[in-house]
């Protein structure tokens, strides 16, 4: 299986940087999300790996060799791009067949394999029809379909669900994990959406304003982000960034105060806390007592909304616990020891952890 | 749904009108059935014996085949070439956006602005000067030349219209240009052709001027003939003008019958895409 390897790639357009010296090892066999939002760089990088623009600087390597000069229709990658891209004018089966004519593969194998992609994505019964007959859902699957009926062992596919509605998304992503699965290959998923990228995700590849700002295993993503817009962009709901300060090993912000593991230069930090960390507590145990602004009900759980000292934060409840609050009443929490993570105000860089041992009274 | 007074006074006017432009027409088709003096009696005969001896002495002429020849021909040929290089050209403008794209789409256009009659002298001279008056290739090259930059705008504006997605996709499955140009792009701005070709179809064949000039008895077409023939016998022929006039209303009709919709989309300059 292939080996992908991005080195100081970088692409600007009319002197705006699109794509800042982005060093990424995508694993064989993995399922690599480029979560970022848009016009972080994700469809340029997927692009530039295509072969459908060449890059400004950097090399991108295929097993260890530069693709850079290797036209597009001679790299071994499916790509689904972010539109449909469905010709209006030949059948779904056309659509889905055109990979396989155009490398002059036999009518009947053809005809074969087009019925087994068909069969994997379940569009088998809609071969016949044009493009403008079928559902967005379908479109995409056949999109989907004509992607990976290439010979490859990679496929990128660019942001394939966006603007699918949530249940049709979620059918989509299970199907997408099994393809991946039953394909045995690598798949490099662009996205937008941090919850897609959370739920697809064995590697997850941060970007924002076209730099890389963190790629790793999802969970260590998620749970050590190494930048505040890390923090920010992966999760939901979105990760409480509030502003503090560091002095004698303890970290303190208008909602709450903790220990801090490790030396940390004192200064101003930004402190990142997951709303699932935030958990309702008793007033003798609470290291904040706040008022609940909004609560979002998402049926098993609910979205708290509360500010305490006028900072707004956020937290995650199971419905059941939830249903105990209503709008203005009080909310005393605790901030679950170890999570809060600390960064740089200036450069957003990771540049400590709260105490795992000890939660200490704001 | 009941039809009130109002539709019923809409649809005559709608008639009235109609009528009104369609008298010329219908005119000159029936006096092509009359004779000489039938044409030209005061008051019009309205119910008459038609005759076909127009049509015979029209055809008999040894002229007129070959003039509707070069009208067809010079027609199909000088249409068929400007939409093939426009449909190119467009394509580039569309998608490779050359360094002052927008100011040659300008040039292109601003050639329709100039009159005919302004480019008439240095055509005539150029064309004397290379030995190219009334010659096949010659009017083919300046009808197709004169029908290019009107092509290149509406088939720009239809191939605008087709996401650059449908060319990556060819690419990336490794489809050559001419692969996608001829079966991805073509079938989705097809009706953006059949526009092109139609107005040029209609402007080569009612072109006069430039046939005139830079043509000769080689290549005359057949509005120089009606012109030409105008007058016999120290009066206006309008037996033979009516007949040959009716013959040659015969192609653009059709043309129009049949792609009538196209046209449209046409007139919209690609404003309304593909929907016909």
């Amino acid at each position: 299986m292939s080996r992908i390897r991005f080195e100081g790639l970088t692409k600007a357009y009319k002197g705006v940087m699109a794509l800042d010296h982005v060093d990424l090892d995508v694993a064989p066999g993995s399922f690599t999300v480029l979560c970022g939002p848009p016009r972080s760089g994700k469809s340029v990088l997927c692009r530039l790996l295509v072969g459908l623009e060449a890059p400004d600087a950097g090399r991108i390597l295929f097993n260890g060799h530069d693709i850079a000069t290797v036209p597009a229709a001679e790299r071994t990658l499916g790509y689904v791009p972010q539109s449909f891209a469905l010709f209006p004018h030949v059948s779904v089966f056309d659509n889905i067949a055109y990979p396989l004519v155009l490398q002059r593969v036999a009518k009947p194998e053809i005809a074969r394999r087009v019925a087994q992609a068909a069969e994997l994505l379940r569009i088998g019964s809609l071969l016949q029809k044009r493009p403008a007959q079928l559902s967005g859902g379908e479109k995409q699957r056949a999109a989907i379909a004509r992607g990976i009926l290439k010979n490859a062992d990679i496929f990128i596919l660019d942001d394939p669900l966006v603007g699918l509605d949530f249940k049709l998304r979620e059918r989509l992503m299970d199907d997408l994990k099994e393809m991946r699965r039953v394909l045995n290959a690598t798949f490099l998923y662009a996205t937008s959406d941090s919850l897609e990228a959370l739920t697809m995700a064995q590697d997850l590849a941060v970007l924002d304003a076209g730099r890389l700002i963190q790629a790793g295993p999802v969970a260590t993503v998620y749970l050590q982000p190494q930048h505040v817009r890390a923090a920010e962009m992966i999760g939901f709901p979105r990760c409480n960034v509030l502003p503090g300060s560091v002095a004698g090993g303890h970290c303190t912000t208008a909602a709450v105060g903790f220990p801090l593991a490790g030396d940390v230069a004192a200064g101003p930090v930004l402190v990142a806390i997951r709303p699932e960390h935030l958990m309702p507590t008793t007033d003798s145990m609470a290291d904040g007592i706040g008022e609940i602004t909004l609560i979002e009900d998402l049926g098993a759980e609910c979205v708290v909304y509360f500010t305490v000292a006028g900072q707004s934060l956020v937290t995650l409840l199971p419905a059941a616990q939830a249903a105990a609050f209503d709008l203005g009443s009080r909310f005393a929490f605790a901030l679950r020891p170890g999570t809060a993570t600390l960064f740089s105000p200036a450069t957003g860089q990771r540049v400590g952890q709260a105490q795992a041992a000890e939660t200490v009274h704001a | 749904m009941r039809t009130t007074w109002r539709e019923h006074a809409y649809h005559a006017v709608l008639w009235l009108v109609a009528l009104v432009f369609f008298a010329p027409i219908a005119w000159i088709i029936l006096s092509s059935f009359k004779t000489a003096d039938q044409i030209l009696a005061t008051p019009p005969v309205l119910l008459f014996r038609p005759t076909l001896d127009n049509y015979v002495q029209l055809f008999a002429r040894e002229s007129f085949l070959h003039q509707l020849f070069n009208s067809l021909f010079l027609s199909i040929s000088a249409v068929l070439i400007a939409v093939a290089v426009s449909f190119l050209a467009a394509f580039s403008f569309s998608r490779f956006k050359p360094a002052g794209t927008d100011f040659l789409m300008f040039l292109l256009l601003s050639i329709r602005m100039l009159p005919g009659s302004a480019a008439i002298l240095p055509v005539y001279l150029m064309y004397v000067g290379f030995g190219w008056k009334d010659t096949y290739a010659g009017m083919i090259l300046f009808y197709a030349m004169f029908s290019i930059p009107f092509s290149v705008w509406i088939l720009k504006g239809f191939i605008d219209g087709v996401s650059p997605r449908f060319d990556e996709t060819g690419r990336v499955n490794g489809a050559s240009w001419l692969r996608i140009i001829t079966r991805t792009i073509l079938p989705q701005v097809m009706p953006g052709v059949i526009a092109a070709l139609i107005f040029n179809f209609i402007f080569v064949w009612n072109e006069f001027l430039f046939n005139y000039i830079i043509g000769g008895l080689q290549t005359s077409n057949v509005p120089v003939a009606l012109t030409t023939g105008l007058y016999s016998s120290g009066g206006v022929d309008w037996t033979f003008i009516s007949a040959l006039t009716s013959v040659y209303l015969v192609p653009p009709v059709l043309v129009v019958y049949f792609f009538q919709r196209y046209l449209l989309v046409g007139m919209t300059f690609g404003t309304v895409r593909g929907e016909v």
